[in-house]
């Protein structure tokens, strides 16, 4: 078992909390024993980083502070989130001067000092490669029977990929490899790369509803059964906001999209109590029951 | 060597398209550039593409490869060839095709101009008679965005404005960032309004793709969130996108994590939510929204409140507080081994200018001839490699 410091983020803490039940029930099947942190906050979500630099990077500090007492790896199930911790980090890590200076204030408010020890990486990297895409295969007993999956990254684990680092960012592999492992069929598509539209949802609705139609529509022409992304807000934009696309175009999409720990979860045998698909908008069950998954 | 390529030939006048294949014979050293000009002199002298210097300062040679945005004379062919790999070469996006890999650039160069890319002055002139002196730490801010050679490359790929072709995009953004961070210009509270506008800068999805593709360093993404940062620090915060991003400042302090409910009145205002009412219904019908009981809050969350209201004292407003990351960043750039200095990696080959570091040189902090000279007692002191 590998420990992690568990960082759950904001969406898993409330809005996809069945991210949070999928991601603990099966992480000891994929060899993570998960530690929850309990005193850290949001990241900023970019938006912190957008207004107040300064404390967007304080607020990261702390978080990996906390993650630092307990684990090497800080284990995150969001993009976003991954973005803003790595990004953070590696400025922190690589620059001793203001390690320092952020290590002073958070002395100031009774945070413990950030030693620059804590490596983030994502729950995808985790079960892509090594011991744990080792384990994902034993685990995945149930398989997917040749379902077809449409992989869709986002963009804030692939790009910057001077921060992310893990795969090619124009041909990244991570998500194909595991669907397959699974024993679902990974199908291609133009748009698995780019972006959902969710954070300008709220502020641009019409222009995020244009990015967002893109992977759906070819997902589906691509003969798609569901979406799988290892992004809560993507999964949020693509889930919630298909029914806006789908009165905005007069067309029917009904494409299930599931968490990244659900997809793996369903070939692992997860409970609905785990896997809570009823929280979704689109309701996936139809589509794994026709198939007899 | 041999290079295969496919390009995409397209004529606008007549709308026809094909993928033509060509095989020539290049020199191992070959640019894809190098390689397109093998292929119009020798095998089809109908192909049309854009060129000038031929050593990424003038910014003419944008194209796709492999989808991708590329300059073509910063691109080697040596190892795609080697591979085996025929890449497909293509025009640039978001800009209309003249013919073949020429895009037509008015759309692009009219939002340049609409950003005032020029200094408006309004500084005081110092009573001795010298020039106006910018310290080093102010120009770190711009030091990025003052490397754009206006290729296009960013906006091809820029997500957003595939959705609003009116966005005014990754480049104008990161020039218009250029000049509020210039403390010589006057115009900044102007600019930061019109940048603040519908097309402007919280129209930016975040997608990064401007980040990955641009040939020079220049990070747009990161120019556009300096411009928010400035934005915000001027009280410019009327677009639904700066109640956003202060949404989440608030949250962290008050329960630590996002308070996703209160978000869209917010971000929108009571009468808008109100029209997402039936949306917002059939969020709650399945958990997706509504008020938490009890409500959520990160334990501690205390000292959150308390590093905000520290770091506001410290006062690294705006821009200023943006880490501009060169330490960090350069070694990520260059490929750290974990051994070397960062005076190593900057003396390698290839490596980018040594920039300016907080905390190098003279006692005073700057580092730079310019700041000695006007600190009384401190000695010039030289940038490390050299330099005036």
């Amino acid at each position: 078992m590998k420990t992690v410091a568990y960082y759950k983020g904001c969406l898993a803490s409330l809005s996809a909390k069945e991210l949070d039940t999928s991601t603990q029930a099966l992480a000891p099947r994929v060899g993570l024993e998960l530690v929850e942190l309990e005193s850290v906050t949001c990241c900023g979500a970019g938006d912190i980083h957008e207004a107040e630099p300064d404390y967007y990077l304080h607020l990261n500090a702390r978080i990996l502070a906390y993650a630092g007492q307990v684990a090497d790896t800080l284990l995150t199930v969001c993009n976003v989130c991954t973005l803003n911790l790595r990004q953070a980090n590696h400025m922190l890590q690589g620059d001793a001067d203001l390690l320092d200076r952020v290590n002073e204030n958070l002395k100031t408010v009774g945070v413990p000092e950030y030693r620059g020890n804590v490596e983030v990486r994502h729950l995808l990297w985790e079960i892509a490669e090594g011991e744990g895409y080792e384990l994902l295969k034993q685990a995945a007993h149930k398989g997917l029977k040749g379902l077809k999956v449409a992989p869709f990254y986002g963009c804030q684990i692939l790009r910057p990929s001077k921060i992310m680092g893990f795969e090619d960012p124009d041909r990244p592999w991570s998500l194909e490899r595991i669907i397959e492992a699974c024993g679902g069929e990974a199908i291609d598509y133009p748009a698995k790369i780019k972006c959902c539209g969710f954070p300008i949802i709220q502020a641009r609705e019409e222009t995020a509803m244009g990015e967002l139609i893109q992977p759906v529509e070819q997902a589906l022409e691509a003969g798609a059964d569901v979406m799988v992304t290892p992004c809560p807000l993507c999964h949020l934009s693509l889930d919630a906001w298909q029914s806006k696309l789908e009165a905005a175009t007069g067309k029917s999409f009904k494409l299930p999209i599931l968490h990244l720990a659900q997809l793996v979860g369903v070939a692992a045998g997860l409970e609905e109590s785990e896997l809570k698909f009823k929280r979704h908008i689109v309701d996936p069950r139809p589509a794994l029951e026709q198939l007899q998954v | 060597m041999q290079v295969a390529l496919k390009i995409w030939r397209y004529d606008s006048s007549s709308g026809e398209r094909a993928l033509r294949e060509y095989e020539i014979d290049a020199p191992d050293e070959a640019t894809l550039l190098d390689c397109l000009d093998i292929v119009k002199d020798r095998h089809d002298g109908t192909l049309a593409y854009r060129k000038s210097c031929r050593m990424m300062i003038c910014g003419s040679c944008g194209m796709r490869m492999n989808g991708a945005a590329v300059l073509a004379c910063k691109t080697r062919m040596y190892e795609i060839a080697q591979a085996g790999e025929v890449p497909v070469i293509s025009a640039m996006g978001n800009l209309p095709i003249v013919k073949d890999l020429v895009v037509d650039m008015d759309p692009f160069w009219s939002k340049f101009k609409a950003m005032k890319p020029y200094l408006q002055p309004g500084y005081d002139v110092p009573q001795d008679g010298r020039e106006y002196r910018i310290s080093q730490e102010r120009m770190n801010v711009i030091h990025k965005e003052a490397l754009c050679i206006n290729c296009g490359c960013c906006v091809s790929e820029c997500n957003a404005m595939e959705s609003d072709p009116e966005f005014l995009g990754p480049q104008a953004l990161a020039k218009g960032m250029r000049f509020v961070g210039d403390p010589r210009d006057a115009a900044t509270v102007e600019r930061l309004e019109q940048y603040s506008g519908p097309h402007g800068i919280w129209e930016c999805t975040r997608c990064f793709f401007c980040n990955e593709r641009c040939p020079k360093g220049v990070d747009p993404r990161d120019a556009i969130a300096k411009l928010g940062a400035e934005a915000i620090s001027n009280g410019i915060d009327r677009d639904m996108g700066a109640k956003h991003a202060k949404w989440f400042i608030r949250s962290t302090e008050t329960t630590g994590w996002l308070r996703e409910t209160e978000l869209v009145p917010k971000t929108q205002g009571i009468v808008s939510s109100v029209k997402q009412m039936k949306f917002a219904m059939g969020l709650i019908k399945h958990n997706k929204a509504g008020l938490a009981f009890p409500p959520h809050v990160a334990r501690d969350v205390g000292e959150a409140r308390n590093l905000h209201k520290l770091v506001k004292e410290q006062d690294r407003q705006g821009a200023m507080g943006h880490v501009q990351g060169e330490r960090a960043l350069a070694r990520l750039a260059h490929g750290h081994s974990g051994e070397e200095t960062l005076d190593e990696i900057y003396e390698r080959q290839g490596a980018f200018t040594r920039p300016y570091l907080p905390g190098e040189g003279s006692a005073g902090g700057q580092g730079s001839l310019t700041q000695a000279d006007v600190t009384p007692g401190e000695e010039p002191t030289k940038k490390p490699g050299g330099g005036a």
